[in-house]
């Protein structure tokens, strides 16, 4: 692939991103209905929804970049599980302050340690330790195989820790979208699970837009790096 | 059979230099017997009410000991770089992970059994027939956390400020454990025999035997430069 | 062991220590890596050691490239460093007891003695390493590799803290070494005292390899490289 056409995409990416959330906000603002219970604090939903998959997405990211580093210690792959981590580590605290936002008229508290919530917090306390650990260690090549490592237990723990706090306590709603015994559009009005729809698109253009945004950091910096070595 | 000699003949050298300084297992004691002292006056609990708190305490006061004992665990290869002695040596990396949980773990196991009933003593608790039990759930949890400990502890090793790093990256990855052996020892409390925490039970011995297979398969990416 | 090395290179961060550098080592070989501090000669030996991956290049030994957990080649390669990778804690005999069994050595009792005896440590086999003075920690380190016998050894800068009988008895277990078809490698400042040693002579300069002779007698292009590149006659 030519330098050119990677300088260009991202920004397509961007436009395209943009372009979808705008549409994404009219729809979830202004034309689905409001719900029938929560009334309009329920439209938080259509950006909850999309940020926290987007944030699951992120930690299966940092997951396959871990492993595939471990196995071919190609510097790519780091760049992947690293940038995958701080984006994962922005949009689960976006996912937690959207749902503190929502909580509070709905449930009357800003936080309740209610399962999905818990897990949730654990995940960007996990996420957090692991860029921690990274900015700390000073030999790269170390930082990036411990930090490989650590991402993969993380991984692995996940539904350990679901398990655990699930048992612990439920108090959440179950997931709106997704139930066995019904059809998605069974339950929802059309316009509601479109706009659902549409911001899922838009995060996930904005996801992917900030990814190769944050994957060009790290090989420019990789690039720098390579050109004083060779300048010695 | 050379992977299980290599670690007992490392278990025997970290051992046989504990029992000649004594110094980890000393200041573990002293501190897990400080923070029962810190709770009986930060608490003041009703009689009634200890036995409860019990397990909560208890895990607290093992969580902070066992972080102590993690800082030190690698301390005598630090020291006139034995560590690059161990390996620049046909040592099994697998090998050495399993001698520094099972050091780790006898060290913790050891100050627990004496923290265990030094509570039972300080908070006047009188369910000593309970105490098998209590232990047997402490011990799964207690692998659990050397396991994951030893692991992280070896991948802070070189970091800056290791000691305040190692806690932030290995508490929230212990809540599984926290929350099953807590809750598995109130069980226990409450119903006096194991079969109503059993969930709790399984998820701690399916946490001990991931991360144990886990740590030994990825040890030598975590401890190799 | 035939060693070959290709290409080696390794970065640390924005530094290089080592690039482009290629030799190989036969056996019976005694070689001087010599150099300024900062050269890449500790960073060369760890790589050799296998304590760290090279950034690219590549080591072979006898046509075999090492790989995660190898090892196999392990046990072959010793490191020598006079003074260190000794546990202070333990005696002089726990330490060579703990070591062969690590390297799977299976020495008896009389040819531990023997070792420490050829050393002149036998008084001291009962006293914790952390009581013996510098000197007498590089004669146990001496002793620790005569019974690990590598095909391989290592040595970085061992002359610093010994004392002259110290350097007479390293100096007849390195050529003793070379003699039954071993390969040493020394990273020394002390020129004068490795070229007298040596069979062969690297000089590395900036991570590079500059020089890469078999000694001679008289040896001017030595003389010439060392003169250039080493210009306070370290």
């Amino acid at each position: 692939m030519g330098n050119e056409t990677r300088r260009k995409n991202p920004r397509i990416l961007g436009v395209v991103a943009l372009i979808f959330i705008i549409i994404g906000l009219y729809w979830g603002l202004m034309h689905a209905p409001p719900d029938a219970y929560q009334g309009d604090v329920q439209r938080i939903m259509y950006l909850h929804i999309p940020s926290i998959l987007t944030a699951y997405l992120s930690f299966f990211l940092v997951f396959i970049g871990s492993c595939l580093y471990l196995w071919k210690r190609e510097r790519r792959d780091d760049i992947l599980a690293y940038s995958a981590a701080e984006i994962g580590v922005l949009f689960t605290a976006l996912t937690i302050i959207e749902g503190s936002i929502w909580g509070k008229p709905t449930w009357g508290v800003w936080w309740t340690w209610d399962a999905r919530l818990t897990l949730t917090a654990v995940l960007l306390l996990i996420f957090a330790g692991y860029l921690m650990l990274r900015s700390l260690t000073e030999d790269e090549s170390r930082a990036a195989s411990s930090a490989a490592v650590l991402g993969i237990i993380g991984f692995l723990d996940i539904p350990l820790i679901h398990m655990s706090v699930y048992w612990w306590r439920t108090l959440h709603q179950p997931p709106s979208i997704l139930r066995p015994d019904k059809a998605p559009w069974e339950n929802i009005h059309p316009a509601m699970l479109t706009a659902v729809a549409i911001n899922f698109v838009a995060f996930m253009l904005l996801y992917f837009y900030l990814l190769s945004l944050r994957l060009r950091l790290g090989e420019t910096k990789d690039q720098i790096k390579l050109s004083r070595l060779s300048r010695g | 059979m050379a992977f299980l000699k290599q670690a007992g003949l490392l278990l025997a050298k970290d051992l046989r230099l504990e029992l000649r300084r004594r110094e980890i297992l000393l200041t573990m004691f002293f501190f897990g017997t400080l923070l029962l002292f810190v709770f009986h006056f930060s608490f003041d609990l009703a009689p009634e009410k200890v036995l409860e708190m019990a397990p909560a305490l208890l895990w607290l006061a093992f969580l902070f000991t066992g972080t102590l004992g993690l800082a030190q665990l690698f301390q005598s290869e630090r020291d006139n770089h034995c560590l690059d002695a161990l390996l620049v040596s046909p040592l099994d990396r697998g090998a050495f992970f399993v001698a520094k949980v099972s050091f780790n773990l006898i060290l913790m196991l050891i100050v627990e059994v004496f923290v265990m009933p030094l509570f039972w003593i300080l908070f006047n608790l009188r369910s000593w027939n309970l105490m098998p039990l209590l232990f047997l759930i402490t011990l799964l949890g207690t692998a659990g956390f050397c396991v994951l400990g030893t692991l992280l502890s070896a991948m802070t090793l070189r970091a800056r400020a290791r000691e305040l790093l190692l806690p932030l990256i290995l508490f929230p990855l212990m809540i599984p454990v926290i929350l099953a052996t807590i809750r598995g020892m109130e069980a226990v409390i409450r119903s006096g025999g194991l079969a109503e925490g059993a969930p709790w039970l399984r998820l701690l011995v399916g946490f001990d035997v991931m991360f144990l297979t886990a740590g030994i398969l990825m040890f030598d990416w975590v401890i190799d430069n | 062991m035939h060693i070959t090395i290709r290409q080696l290179a390794k970065s640390y961060g924005f530094l290089w220590a080592l690039k482009d550098v290629s030799f190989d080592l036969a056996p019976g070989e005694l070689v001087a890596l010599l150099g300024p501090n900062g050269a890449g000669k500790t960073t060369l030996l760890k790589l050799l050691a296998g304590l760290t991956t090279p950034t690219s290049g590549a080591i072979e030994f006898d046509g075999d490239r090492p790989g995660r957990n190898s090892n196999r080649w392990r046990s072959k390669i010793g490191f020598l460093v006079p003074g260190e990778h000794l546990y202070e804690n333990l005696t002089v005999r726990e330490n060579l007891q703990f070591f062969c069994r690590l390297y799977d050595k299976n020495h008896s009792g009389a040819a531990l003695d023997h070792a420490l005896d050829t050393l002149s440590l036998s008084s001291r086999s009962k006293e914790f390493v952390a009581a013996l003075s510098s000197g007498m920690k590089c004669r146990l380190a001496i002793a620790k590799w005569q019974l690990l016998e590598p095909e391989l050894l290592l040595l970085d800068e061992p002359y610093g803290v010994l004392d002259g009988r110290g350097v007479d008895l390293l100096e007849g277990f390195l050529k003793r070494q070379c003699e039954i078809g071993r390969i040493v490698v020394v990273a020394s400042h002390h020129v004068s005292r490795v070229l007298q040693l040596c069979s062969r002579a690297l000089i590395l300069h900036q991570g590079r390899l500059i020089f890469d002779e078999p000694r001679r007698q008289p040896w001017e292009s030595f003389a010439r490289a060392f003169s250039d590149f080493l210009p306070h006659g370290e």
